[in-house]
């Protein structure tokens, strides 16, 4: 579970359906509307939030940094102030849906079909992404040219809008649902706001460590209270921290020229197959 | 002036912001939350915190700066 969740959580398959739909295939032993699933899967998050922190030390610090600064200041004057400003009102939809709509969350988990649903849904969202994107790459006139120089004409994470950061939150909101990948609907958002295909895997992978770190310390005291086996549990995180770090060093090279292409047309074949083989299993 | 009721607009909800919190905190508030016969409620309170503080920090940005 935790090299499938470090793994998943990062490339735009989503880790949530996944670690929903996979156990109940497979008929693995423990439940998901067990109390003790989520704050599981928020350890498993918590690996992956430490790779990515690893990944992007240098780029959090000056994040911090500026956020304080201009904060302070109450003017944005560097590349690093705005992007911390951009995370945190790109943070703000999720953590008012998380909070809100959590009960309503948990009990979905319990619905391996819901999952197989939206994960179809999932594929179609950034299928969709990448038609408009083309759509906006023949506007600018770089049809034919090679990937890399397409992508040279789209922006960074640090120059988009205040409304796009908003969008792309929201976006990430909607990933709550099990089968809805975080990255992949915040990577099609980033899209959608103009940037390369780079930029926003990387303004997708900042803006995960925030709200899964809010989470973590939310959900992994619950783990501690229950009677659960926490060293095999802390052996998953560790795991999936290792899983996540590679991924996330492999997609940052393919996103270069890559699209999300492969990955929709996976998490819709994933989908339905997983809904026609719950639907009809003995 | 229009920046300095935009400011003053965002310090009047950071404050009603952080009089729900403490609202949620004492168990006053049960308005979508998973345990009603809990008698606090912090993560209900952490996140109308940071609404706050978010809203301060938008104020200090909406008030008019000397050039």
């Amino acid at each position: 579970m935790g090299l499938l969740q470090g793994a998943s959580e990062l490339f735009p398959v989503s880790s949530l359906g996944h670690a929903v739909l996979i156990p109940s295939l497979l008929h693995w032993t423990f439940k998901q509307s067990d109390p003790s699933f989520v704050p599981f899967l928020v350890l498993l998050h918590l690996g992956t939030a430490s790779a990515l922190l690893l990944i992007y030390r240098d780029q959090w610090l000056q994040i911090i940094r500026g956020f304080f600064t201009a904060a302070i200041r109450g003017q944005i004057k560097s590349d690093s102030e705005r992007l911390a400003m951009l995370l945190l009102v790109g943070t703000i939809p999720a953590g008012i849906l998380g909070v809100y709509l959590e009960h309503a969350l948990k009990n979905l988990f319990a619905y391996p079909k819901a999952a197989a649903g939206f994960l179809l849904v999932n594929g179609f969202l950034m299928l969709g992404a990448e038609v408009l994107r083309r759509r906006a790459e023949r506007k600018a006139a770089v049809e034919g040219r090679a990937r890399v120089e397409q992508e040279e004409r789209f922006g960074a994470a640090e120059h988009i809008s205040f409304r796009a950061a908003a969008l792309v939150g929201a976006c990430q909101a909607l990933a709550l649902l099990p089968g809805i990948s975080r990255s992949g609907v915040t990577i099609g958002g980033g899209l959608l706001a103009g940037l390369r295909h780079q930029e926003a895997a990387r303004f997708s992978f900042l803006l995960a460590t925030p709200i899964i770190g809010a989470a973590g310390l939310i959900e992994v005291p619950l783990l501690f209270s229950s009677n659960v086996p926490v060293g095999e549990y802390l052996g998953g995180a560790m795991l999936a921290f290792v899983a996540a770090y590679v991924s996330a060093r492999f997609l940052l090279r393919y996103f270069r020229s890559g699209r999300l292409d492969p990955y929709g047309w996976y998490c819709a074949a994933a989908g339905l197959a997983s809904l026609v083989l719950l639907t009809f299993r003995p | 002036m229009r920046g300095t009721s935009l400011a003053a607009g965002l310090v009047v909800l950071a404050v009603v912001f952080l009089v729900v919190a403490g609202l949620y905190a004492f168990g006053v508030l049960q308005i979508f939350v998973t345990d009603p016969h809990s008698s606090h409620h912090y993560t209900h309170m952490v996140l109308f915190i940071a609404l706050a503080v978010a809203s301060l920090v938008a104020a200090n940005f909406a008030r008019p700066k000397k050039v």
